[in-house]
């Protein structure tokens, strides 16, 4: 009875105190409600940040993801291969050895090997023959001798879950832009239990992270994603499975597809963007074959990008670099006027560029995003 | 009677007189200054170094016709002299880089060695070379990287026939001369009646009208910064003209050419003081106010600080797109870079090879002040982004 007395005060002491004084918890802002976010663009072609900022850091490394949302990418780009154990990681390249430090690892000097890859043999480190632990013990480096070297070593490859969870915690709406990459290749040299394929473990973790609906929707708008491919058998097959938008890459004018064998001409022909159109949402063709390019001279346009419009159908490409290598005559190596001419005369829909912080810029600068009242 | 005859004749000329055409001139010429679109003195200037030579041979006049077309404020080039003491546009004292002398047959033999400030160069020289025989060669792009699709179209051209491209503008253009390497232009070249290399560059420019000081209503007519390296030569002729004159100030480790001094003794507070006496600016070599290591930059000097405070302005050289220009800082955008050095460093004109695309970045960043045509535009452009947000479904 005595204890009662003296606990009863405290307690209700305790209550006031909890109740009064005490820290209000904020929830961290990551997981914030999304409706608080700051939401995604849609009025003005889509910034995609082509394998993150990869003009800064070494690319699809997290330093490199979060550097082009922090410069106001729309969407961060990644691609999708897997390592021996099954584990879906980002990575451009089916070997190492052009953006990893794989060849100073001794202990894997045994891992070199020669694979058949879309018809042509390749000699490497491939990513399929090394676990995620192993993989996790590389340092990524830098594609271009010409860039920024000085990251070297550093950084990890991140795995998809890893990737998504950059653009989740982003303090705005980033949308991601995962490619299904080399799926052939992948599917022959992992197997997945229950006889999943490749594609299939891509979707679940997709919709583990909620990832859904179709292009504008609510849903969509809250997470956006566009999930590309040069196979056009795997966003066939996903279809099923996911309403998330697809994108058709498309290679230069002399690459097969990898899974159906189909030349340049007959997958941009009026027939096949008719058949593909049910499926996609847009296209991804390399920039030169849609305004083909003469001893570093544009010359006439395609009307590839009209007739992908007049099928509803998107157009993205591919890829946008501030170098004055990779910068056409006419452009007077100036990165702007290239972005202003695909943009303002040919009209495209989204940019996959390696400098994120500079088609910000100039879209910031040119088409301003109206002010929120 | 003879009026009677005379009527149709004064009938006549009475209808040419009311119904005739009133005679234009030509746009470009004699166009009356005051009715061309002036200077702009608003925001820092865009000086085309040695033309748009990002994208044409550098000094040639199509170069400084497309700068001009570009929107640039000036006009740059550099004054050598031929061996018969005619001024022309060229930047090296050797045609090797340049022009294709190289291949000419004809002047197989007068390749030579000279000591140019200090160093032995080997090379075709220009004052080994009469105008006529300047005249027949062609220019080239030095870069390799950038466009060669010129090369061997335009000529050398003078300092007479580059003022006369000023002069024609549509526009208000400035000019920016420099007296190059006017130690070795002396010894090589003598002019008659005792005249120096700087003399014949002063005269060229008041023949054709150039003079009164900064910002002066003559200035404002034709503008022109008269730079050299050599301070000598800018005290020599302040007596001469009243146009605003530029020291420009080379890498770190170079003396001038003509007073030998350091480059510490002339970015102090002290030269600083004696030289405002004469020039109204300073054009130094941009990476060395804002130091590099390893491709990035460092903490900026205090010498644009230092300048501001006496007065004088800072036209730092050369802005290029090519990444192998650009610091990291920059992330390979020449726009970024532009927008550093006029926001942060604050500089007051800037030396570039890409005159369209520093243009553009001040159209976007700091467009100029309403004219009336412009408001139109900018209305016109308010609404279509008022509208974008609604038109995508």
């Amino acid at each position: 009875m005595g204890g009662v007395k003296y606990c009863l005060p405290l307690l209700l002491l305790s209550l006031l105190i909890a109740e009064c004084a005490s820290r209000p918890l904020y929830t961290l802002p990551s997981l914030a409600k999304s409706g608080t976010k700051k939401p995604l663009q849609t009025s003005r072609p889509f910034n995609v940040a082509h394998r993150g900022a990869n003009g800064e850091f070494p690319e699809e490394t997290a330093p490199s993801y979060m550097r082009a949302i922090e410069e106001g990418a729309d969407f961060i780009e990644s691609d999708i291969l897997s390592t021996k154990d099954g584990v879906l990681i980002c990575h451009h390249d089916v070997n190492l050895d052009d953006t990893t430090d794989v060849a100073d690892h001794k202990e894997f000097a045994d891992r070199k090997r020669t694979y058949e890859v879309q018809g042509m043999n390749m000699t490497g480190f491939f990513t399929v023959d090394f676990t995620l632990e192993e993989l996790k013990t590389l340092g990524a480096k830098q594609r271009y001798p010409f860039r920024d070297q000085q990251y070297n070593g550093k950084f990890q490859i991140i795995t998809l879950d890893e990737y998504i969870a950059i653009a989740l915690d982003a303090t705005r709406v980033a949308g991601i832009y995962p490619e299904i990459k080399n799926p052939v290749f992948i599917n022959q040299q992992v197997k997945w239990a229950d006889g999943k394929k490749f594609e299939d473990k891509i979707v679940a973790t997709l919709k583990k992270y909620g990832y859904k609906g179709s292009y504008m929707s609510k849903d969509w708008l809250k997470q956006p994603i566009f999930i590309q491919s040069f196979a056009a058998t795997s966003l066939v097959y996903i279809s099923n499975m996911t309403d998330s938008p697809k994108v058709f890459l498309i290679d230069d004018v002399t690459i097969l597809t990898e899974d159906t064998n189909k030349t340049y001409a007959e997958i941009t022909s009026d027939k096949y963007l008719d058949y593909i159109k049910p499926y996609v949402v847009g296209i991804g063709p390399w920039k030169d074959t849609i305004v083909p390019v003469d001893n570093n001279r544009l010359t006439t346009p395609t009307d590839l990008v009209a007739r992908a419009h007049s099928r509803n159908l998107q157009v993205h490409p591919y890829t946008y670099r501030n170098e004055n290598q990779f910068l056409h005559s006419g452009f007077h190596q100036d990165a702007y006027l290239e972005y202003d001419y695909w943009i303002n005369k040919i009209g495209v829909d989204g940019l996959f560029t390696d400098f994120t912080g500079s088609l910000h810029n100039f879209q910031e600068l040119t088409s301003p995003l109206p002010k929120l009242q | 009677m003879i009026l009677t005859k005379c009527l149709p004749l004064i009938w006549l000329s009475l209808v040419t007189l009311c119904a005739g055409r009133t005679l234009y001139q030509l746009p470009g010429k004699g166009v009356k200054d005051d009715t061309k679109q002036p200077i702009q003195t608003s925001r820092p200037f865009n000086i085309a170094h040695r033309g748009s030579n990002g994208e044409i041979p550098e000094e040639t006049k199509a170069a400084y016709l497309r700068a001009i077309e570009e929107g640039t404020d000036f006009i740059e080039t550099d004054i050598l002299s031929s061996k018969d003491g005619v001024l022309i546009c060229f930047h090296d004292v050797i045609l090797d880089l340049t022009t294709d002398v190289a291949s000419r047959k004809e002047f197989a033999g007068r390749n030579r060695t000279y000591d140019v400030q200090g160093f032995k160069i080997t090379g075709f020289f220009t004052f080994d070379f009469t105008l006529k025989e300047l005249k027949t060669l062609r220019t080239k792009q030095r870069y390799a990287f950038r466009d060669q699709q010129y090369n061997g179209k335009y000529p050398i051209i003078t300092f007479e026939e580059f003022l006369a491209i000023a002069r024609d503008a549509p526009r208000v253009v400035g000019i920016y001369p420099e007296i190059k390497n006017p130690v070795l232009m002396n010894q090589h070249v003598k002019w008659p009646g005792g005249k120096r290399f700087e003399d014949k560059v002063v005269e060229t420019l008041k023949k054709h009208g150039y003079g009164g000081a900064y910002l002066s209503k003559q200035w404002l007519n034709k503008p022109l910064f008269i730079q050299s390296f050599a301070p000598s030569s800018l005290v020599y002729i302040s007596n001469l003209t009243d146009s605003p004159k530029v020291l420009l100030i080379d890498d770190v480790t170079m003396p001038t050419q003509d007073t030998n001094q350091t480059y510490a003794e002339i970015t102090s507070d002290t030269y600083f003081t004696y030289i405002k006496e004469y020039v109204v600016g300073i054009g130094p070599w941009k990476d060395t106010i804002v130091p590099v290591t390893n491709n990035y930059m460092l903490t900026p000097t205090d010498l644009v600080k230092r300048a501001h405070a006496h007065n004088l302005q800072v036209h730092p050289y050369t802005y290029r797109n090519e990444n192998q220009f650009l610091h990291f800082n920059f992330s390979q955008d020449p726009y970024m870079e532009y927008e550093y050095w006029i926001k942060e460093i604050g500089v007051d004109g800037l030396f570039t090879d890409f005159t369209g695309s520093l243009h553009n970045y001040q159209e976007w960043a700091s467009p100029l002040p309403d004219t009336s045509s412009k408001s139109t535009r900018q209305l016109l452009s308010h609404i279509a982004s008022l509208v974008r947000p609604y038109a995508k479904a």
